[in-house]
């Protein structure tokens, strides 16, 4: 077993944690407070080549191996402030871009990938409904094929990046009766009739991603803008939360080193008592569980690359490292504002946002009870 | 055509067991049934995979190949024997 990264790989990441710091850390707590989207990072991102980094070339991307892929999350991580930001640009590379890879014509690669991998377009993928959250297949959302066009009716809700996304993932049944085999994916861009975004949801954290509805009412898709095969829907999803529930990971897993830092600088420097507080048991046993968390957090994460490189299917691997990273993210959160003190329940610290931006990460990919359940079914319950 | 015991077998026993069926018709459909769910997939591709030393790919995740037991019969026949 080896744990040794290449220097290229090295150096990649080094270079991920130069431009973040660079470039995507101004004004975070404005934009978190006012939430607002900026279009300028995201073009900034797609420059430096992230949206595009696990492409191929073809489609104007760095065509990165996933460990090398999952090594520019952590580093975009580690320097970058804005997780709405990361949390966006992840959304839109796994539950976009990746599944028109993997599953797209020759014809929909061409005319999406380039444009999303340079951030001319914005991506957004809408699955879950109003009624069907993590029993996201048993959505209400229909498709009727009629002559060269599907014919798209329901109402998507939680869509993340949805007020600013040009083209659109969208899941819709095309037989109820089939359960999750009659889910069927379509490309459905934001000016097809029919087709409209609805009002924005305001949230606790990653505020930067701002998040809305989606409304189909007999909104017309061209048969083209299928993705895969009808009811090759669950597949493509699946396939698609893998990939997703594996690099937002390793964005966390940045985020992690970032503050565990940050936590062991402010533990030297802030004295009560007469000495620094990271000489006091109970400090510093919090940043010894935060080290215990993230280096465990790594493992997890590194086997789910090894896993899909290696075999192109890490379910059961996946869902642990989800398990593990997202509930251990939270804690880290939670032991860095008790560090700080008061001070880190102030908005200047910024301990307290990475809490409620935390907090998402339990919830979105698929929730904490519902990767138990799949840990479970594999354990053959 | 292949015989399909096995498959039927490892659905009525690891996949939905909760049902408590005996048996199942090579033609009833089991995705309208609810034999097969979105996590029962999973497993029953595992199963195949390592049971018929085959591999199924995530396009190949669709009713033609899974709506009941002969077509999971027929499909794991064709992936044989493209081996």
């Amino acid at each position: 077993m080896d744990f040794e990264f290449s220097k290229e790989q090295l150096d990649f990441k080094k270079s991920a944690i130069q431009f973040a710091r660079k470039e995507l850390n101004t004004e975070v707590i404005e934009r978190d407070r006012d939430a607002v989207f900026s279009r300028e990072l995201w073009k900034k991102c797609a420059d430096f080549g992230i949206q595009g980094s696990a492409f191929p070339e073809q489609y104007g991307g760095l065509n990165t191996d996933i460990f090398s892929t999952m090594l520019l999350m952590e580093g975009l991580g580690y320097g970058c402030k804005d997780s709405g930001l990361i949390f966006a640009i992840n959304g839109q590379m796994w539950t976009v871009q990746m599944p028109i890879l993997r599953f797209g014509t020759d014809d929909q690669k061409a005319r999406y990938l380039p444009k999303l991998c340079s951030g001319e377009l914005i991506g957004a993928n809408g699955v879950t409904e109003p009624d069907s959250g993590s029993d996201a297949f048993s959505m209400r959302t229909s498709a009727r094929l009629e002559g060269d066009h599907y014919i798209l009716n329901g109402a998507k809700t939680f869509c993340t990046m949805a007020p600013d996304a040009d083209v659109f993932m969208v899941f819709a049944t095309v037989d109820k009766r089939k359960g999750f085999m009659g889910v069927t994916a379509f490309l459905v861009e934001r000016d097809f009739p029919g087709f409209r975004v609805g009002r924005d949801i305001g949230k606790m954290g990653l505020r930067t991603a701002p998040m809305a509805e989606l409304i189909l009412e007999d909104c017309k898709v061209p048969a083209e803008n299928r993705l895969g095969k009808e009811g090759n829907g669950a597949a493509i999803f699946e396939d698609t939360v893998e990939w997703e529930r594996g690099c937002i990971l390793a964005g966390l897993l940045g985020s992690m080193e970032r503050q565990l830092e940050q936590c062991i600088k402010y533990s030297r420097e802030r004295k009560q008592f007469g000495k620094a507080i990271g000489k006091y048991q109970s400090i510093a046993n919090k940043i010894v569980d935060m080290k215990v968390r993230m280096e465990t957090a790594k493992l997890l994460l590194y086997k789910v690359a090894w896993k899909k490189q290696a075999d192109g299917k890490a379910p059961l691997e996946a869902a642990l490292a989800k398990l593990f990273i997202s509930e251990s993210w939270i804690s880290s959160c939670l032991d860095a504002v008790q560090i700080h003190g008061g001070y880190g329940y102030t908005t200047e610290y910024e301990v307290e946002r990475d809490l409620r931006d935390s907090v998402g990460s339990t919830l979105y990919s698929g929730t904490s009870e519902i990767q138990r359940n799949i840990i479970a079914r594999h354990l053959g319950l | 055509m292949l015989n399909v015991t096995n498959i039927e077998r490892f659905l009525l026993n690891e996949v939905a067991p909760d049902l408590g069926k005996h048996a199942l018709d090579p033609d009833e459909d089991l995705l309208e049934q609810r034999v097969i769910d979105s996590l029962g997939i999973l497993r029953l591709v595992s199963f195949l995979e390592q049971s018929h030393g085959i591999r199924v790919m995530d396009e190949e995740i669709i009713p033609e190949n899974f709506q009941s037991l002969n077509s999971i019969g027929r499909f794991v026949e064709q992936k044989t024997a493209g081996k």
